[in-house]
């Protein structure tokens, strides 16, 4: 660091420029978007993307991957990483399935139970990396292969089909409810989900003290714990945070799937460190924020609507993503580091 | 091989960040053989100038001509081709890899078969550190070493780099006053071969010592160049600042009050040992309140490991001994406990330790005492805003805005950061690690400064320095460190550094005098 | 820091929320009603254009892959035709968006290969209920919200195999090994099923051991390497696919024991790597087709939208033994150009 180099920038306002590479995830979703409405299909004069039913199906395709997203973020602010929430995701699709349809639970202990479990998994993963010191990267390779394994068990390696009604070995149907739509049949209730985690994120990253010691620890662990931050204890909510959300989008999925299957979710800790990348959040830990990452898993929403409504090939397609991924972390490098 | 030329020539050298002119029309020589002192603040442009020459910055006005052969370098790589090495203050090693593998880093010694021959560059390795005085394993990883250790290794690569001209930042900041008397020898050395140093310094009795011609910078522009022998500090300090400085050390003699801390024979065995660490092995001292005590020794004595046991932080052991403060025995479990009990730290490496660089000064400062800031965990920013004004007032911290980024900051506000931080915790005994490290002239006064105003506030100090000046300077009395025990106590009232740094080497050890301030 | 630098942070969920209400705006409720599918509405005759949308569980799997290029060769002699592809890439999520898609994008009837049934049922029931016409593949959905199903049926493909091994490979008796498809798939629970009804003629050829391969070669050849160990005595290997045959084939080999014993799969693709060309080069003793149900479909699709016809609610496709004597014949007439 120069000496001089430091004046400057106290000197200096926040640019236009700096600004845009802050909420680049925003500004990126904006222009995506309106790529989108300029690449649309049309038919008979309609542009297909904006249709109502249309975006309604976008956000909903992205508040699963939405709301693991969100937990991703406060794991990679503490620099970490969480390999097993879409593992956990599964894990409770077929604990909720299973505990509704087979053991005839009902709809509230079942939900409970099912969160409690991604919780206990998550603050386990927490406490093998933060007391005993392995890398979240093992600990939760190895937590996704648990949890895969215990939803092969909990499921008798079947996946399990979710019917509603009042009888035996049927889900209570104030369950579908989670899959259905409201505000005129325009809004599916997982979005809205998504929207009240983000929000409910957002807002505690905001005002907590926790959220000062979190992007502390993410920052700089060891200045964190000379400082006096719980570390330990940090660590531990953060990856059970992360449990938590990955096991309610479980929920989601099974109720938007009417299934529970051991398979679901492969693969969605990808998308989610995805949408985290791409909303701006340094894996290096430290710094990002929730309200990037929920662009970001819109941006990855919007891109994989109209690429398909545009029939793009779907090998074509994860280059296209690939490459999305690619700019935006070159973005960020590119960013005026103040 | 012209003698008529100077080995580097800077011309008219500019360099413009945003709006500060960091260097203007600077004409800077260095000639062979030459132990050329650049003197100046933070932000004077010292810096800069030498990252110029050490191709670091390549947008600048002005010419270089390197032995009459003008340059303009494209890069650091450039300019080592060209013979130039810079030792950088932020000490740029691979903490995984052995000393002798950082030391050959990118040009590793390889055996006929194009393997990487690891005993000739450990030999080699040896006998480069043998040179600059330290006996160090170079077959120890780095991050293991303590941050001097780690600076001598710096030393050490760049003298193996053969270079011509050799740039050292701040190259003693975390050497020890025996150790800096060897790095003197290896620099004379070096000189007499005909390589060109340039040595940035704060410390005004080593450029007496070691350099042939010290300049000093202000606001990026040369101020005076002389014959450091010739001028005395109080006017060297006065062209570096701009103004006449009173004497550096002014901390009243406040009245001592009770005994706040009382440290009884503390041993500490470690569960597992590591090399290079001195665990405390038998220390007793005690700090009234009111009272700064120095903690003196030389690298490896244990200072810091005494500090880091008493705010628990030192790894697993068995400790022995017992710790009271006021009076009521302690067992330090960590930083939470020792904050909650009243006892701050301020670590030794603010950047490794104490900061979070890219996180605002805001944020850097109250992030020890957050739950005061409001209920229930949810924070009330204006109450924070608040904290961290009222400190950056009472430290009279040289900011922006609270948002900016600690990075920004120079050295010494960054340790005010620091300190600021420990302050809001309203600590009754402040343990400091080497807190004017790398710390301008001017930061380091105020410092001083605010020592002073905290003892008077009946705030005990715990200062472990390896500036000798400073501890005299500064504490009311100080405690010498041997080998992880305590081997001396002196008032600083009627004892001076000579009689430190005897202690500290031991006794029968020769010393020669260290130079005063 | 980062942390408390989101005063736009809020902003994330309006814009989520914007996304939805500039649905809102747009909303044109396009004529759906409850027009039957297959009736004169989506017909119109020769002289139409018509899109479909073909969604594919996993092209990752050749047999799929080959489903999707037979569809493709047999769309092209039906000019009226514009086949759209989809590929879910094994997610049950990803497809039921892909559906959505075509709804969408209007298409005039919809090819699915489900990757699971209960999850696509109601995505497909959607698609029907707008008056598209949909053609299953391979794989049923629940009910009956389809214009037709076709398919193999893999219980009668595991008897015929099982048949084939009691009655021509094994009269005397002897140890067979089962590598099994992936655990929890209905159609590895059919060959099972079907096989040993196949070998209950004759009592002395047992199944000494059973592992699951995932319809993978490089698992099914890791299981047989473990078989092998246990099993001094193997005779035959019944795959539940070509793949995995040939990994135990070359697990078998690896060792110095493929001549011991004798392996069979399923499937029978007629590419160059499919279980065709592995009869013929004596690999495998024998394979059952697996119809892709390609051209098939095409034809249905044609009979609904170019001709005004119906077509059959279910079509099932026999399956045909492929050894020795017949494997280079079938192979030719299965790729008629090359």
């Amino acid at each position: 660091m120069t000496d001089v180099q430091d004046k400057v920038v106290t000197t200096e306002k926040p640019s236009v420029v700096a600004t845009l590479f802050r909420f680049q995830s925003v500004f990126g979703l904006i222009a995506v978007f309106v790529a989108a409405i300029i690449f649309s299909p049309r038919k008979n004069g309609e542009i297909l993307f904006v249709s109502a039913d249309n975006l309604a199906n976008v956000v909903r395709a992205v508040s699963e991957i939405g709301i693991i997203a969100v937990g991703m973020t406060f794991v990679i602010l503490i620099g970490g990483i969480d390999l097993s929430v879409g593992a956990v995701l599964g894990l409770a699709a077929v604990g909720s399935a299973v505990l509704m349809v087979e053991n005839d639970w009902g709809f509230l202990p079942s939900v409970v139970l099912v969160l409690a479990i991604g919780l206990v998994f998550g603050a386990l993963q927490g406490v093998a990396t933060a007391m005993i010191g392995i890398q979240s990267f093992i600990v939760t390779l190895a937590g996704l292969q648990i949890a895969r394994g215990l939803a092969r068990i909990w499921s008798g390696g079947q996946g399990v089909a979710i019917a509603y009604g009042d009888g035996p070995k049927e889900a209570p149907t104030s369950f579908a409810l989670l899959g259905e739509r409201t505000f005129g049949g325009l809004v599916p209730i997982p979005v809205i989900i998504f929207a009240v985690v983000a929000i409910a994120a957002v807002v505690f990253l905001r005002v907590s003290a926790f959220s000062r010691h979190l992007y502390a620890v993410g920052g700089n662990e060891k200045a964190a714990r000379l400082s006096g931050v719980p570390v330990v204890r940090v660590k531990i909510a953060v990856f059970a945070i992360c449990g938590l959300l990955a096991s309610l989008a479980g929920i989601v999925h099974a109720v938007q799937l009417n299934q529970g299957s051991p398979n679901d979710g492969i693969g969605y800790e990808l998308d989610a460190i995805a949408a985290v990348v791409i909303g701006g959040t340094s894996l290096a830990g430290g710094r990002g924020s929730v309200a990037g990452t929920v662009a970001g898993a819109l941006l990855l929403g919007v891109l994989n609507n109209i690429l398909a409504l545009n029939n793009i090939d779907s090998n074509i397609q994860l280059l296209i993503k690939g490459l999305v991924i690619v700019a935006a972390a070159a973005l960020q490098r590119l960013r005026p580091t103040s | 091989m012209a003698e008529s030329f100077d080995l580097v020539r800077m011309v008219g050298i500019g360099k413009r960040y945003g709006g500060v002119q960091a260097c203007h029309e600077v004409d800077f020589v260095l000639g062979a053989g030459e132990v050329h002192a650049l003197l100046g603040e933070n932000g004077a442009g010292k810096s800069t100038l030498m990252k110029i020459l050490s191709g670091d910055v390549t947008e600048y006005a002005g010419s270089i001509a390197i032995n009459g052969t003008p340059v303009r370098f494209s890069g650091p790589t450039d300019a080592q081709a060209a013979g130039i090495a810079m030792i950088h203050q932020e000490l740029d090693l691979v903490p995984g890899l052995s000393v002798a593998d950082n030391i050959f880093l990118g040009r590793e010694l390889r055996t006929t078969v194009r393997t990487v021959d690891r005993r000739r560059m450990e030999r080699e390795a040896r006998e480069l550190l043998d040179r600059s005085g330290v006996s160090l394993d170079p077959r120890r990883p780095v991050g293991e070493l303590r941050v001097g250790e780690q600076q001598l290794v710096t030393i050490a690569k760049a003298i193996s780099l053969d270079a011509r001209v050799l740039i050292m930042d701040e190259p003693t900041s975390a050497l020890t006053s025996s150790e800096v008397e060897r790095l003197f020898d290896v620099i004379r050395e070096l000189r007499n071969s005909g390589v060109g140093i340039v040595y940035i310094s704060h410390r005004m009795e080593e450029i007496a010592k070691v350099a042939d011609r010290a300049t000093v910078l202000r606001n990026g522009k040369i101020v005076t160049s002389f014959d450091p022998r010739k001028l005395s500090t109080a006017e060297v300090v006065e062209a570096m600042v701009g103004r006449p400085v009173q004497t550096m050390f002014t901390t009243p003699d406040s009245d001592t009050g009770d005994e706040l801390l009382r440290v009884e024979n503390l041993k500490l065995k470690a569960r597992r040992p590591r090399p290079g660490r001195r665990d405390p092995d038998g220390i007793s001292l005690t700090v009234r309140s009111g009272e700064i005590v120095g903690l003196a020794g030389l690298l490896g004595a244990g200072r810091t490991e005494l500090l880091e046991t008493l705010y628990g932080v030192a790894p697993g052991g068995t400790r022995t001994g017992r710790i009271l403060l006021q009076g009521k025995p302690i067992q330090p479990r960590g930083p939470r406990q020792a904050l909650a009990q009243g006892i701050g730290f301020v670590p030794e490496d603010r950047r490794a330790s104490g900061l979070v660089l890219f996180h605002s000064i805001l944020a850097n400062t109250v992030v020890s005492s957050l739950p005061s800031y409001g209920r229930l965990g949810v924070i009330a920013r204006r109450m924070e805003r608040a904290a961290s004004t009222r400190m950056a007032d009472r430290l009279r911290l040289k900011f922006g805005r609270l948002q900016d980024e600690v990075g920004t900051l120079s050295g010494g506000n960054q340790q005010k950061v620091v300190f600021g931080r420990m302050l809001l915790t309203e600590p009754k005994l402040l343990l400091l690690d080497e807190p004017t490290r790398g710390v301008d002239v001017g930061a380091k006064a105020e410092i001083y400064r605010l020592l002073g105003e905290l003892a008077a506030q009946g705030l005990g100090v715990l200062l472990a320095s390896s500036e000798l000046p400073e501890l005299v300077g500064v504490c009311d009395r100080v405690v010498v460190l041997r080998d992880g025990r305590d081997v001396a106590s002196f008032s600083t009232a009627d004892s001076g550094e000579g009689e430190l740094l005897a202690a500290a080497m031991g006794q029968g050890a020769v010393f020669d005098e260290v130079g005063g301030v | 820091m980062r942390s408390v630098r989101i005063p736009l942070a809020a902003a994330a969920p309006f814009v989520m929320a914007a996304l939805v209400l500039a649905g809102c705006g747009t909303t044109s409720e396009r004529a759906s009603g409850g027009a039957s599918p297959g009736s004169s509405k989506s017909c119109k005759g020769t002289d139409g254009k018509y899109t479909i949308g073909m969604s594919q569980a996993n092209v990752a799997e050749p047999y799929r892959q080959r489903m999707d290029d037979d569809i493709k060769a047999a769309a092209k002699d039906v000019p009226q035709f514009d086949v759209k592809f989809a590929d879910a890439a094994q997610d049950n999520a990803k497809q039921v968006a892909d559906v959505e898609n075509y709804i969408t994008q209007q298409i005039d009837l919809l090819i699915i290969s489900p990757n699971e049934a209960k999850p696509l049922t109601a995505v497909v029931k959607k698609a029907y209920d707008k008056g598209i016409p949909v053609i299953v593949l391979d794989r049923k959905v629940e009910g009956d919200a389809y214009t037709g199903f076709i398919g193999g049926d893999n219980v009668q493909i595991g008897r015929e195999a099982g048949k084939y091994i009691a009655e021509k490979l094994l009269p005397q008796g002897g140890n067979v090994v089962e590598l099994k498809g992936l655990a929890g798939a209905t159609p590895q629970a059919e060959r099972h099923e079907g096989f040993v009804e196949g070998i209950k003629g004759n009592p002395k050829v047992k199944v000494i051991a059973s592992a699951s391969g995932d319809w993978l070669r490089e698992k099914g050849q890791a299981q047989m390497d473990a078989l092998l160990k246990a099993n001094p005595k193997i005779d035959v290997v019944y795959s539940h696919n070509d793949p995995m045959a040939e990994g135990a084939y070359l697990a078998a080999k690896a060792v110095g024991r493929e001549k011991e014993m004798k392996f069979t799969g399923i499937d029978a693709l007629p590419i160059p790597s499919g279980g065709i060309k592995a009869v013929e080069q004596g690999r495998l003793s024998a394979t059952f087709t697996y119809p892709t149900n390609g051209k098939e479909a095409i034809a249905a699709a044609k009979k609904i939208l170019v001709e005004c016809g119906t077509i059959e609610k279910t079509q099932t496709l026999p399956t045909r033994l492929i050894d020795a004597s017949n494997a280079a014949k079938i192979y030719a007439e299965e790729n008629p150009t090359g």
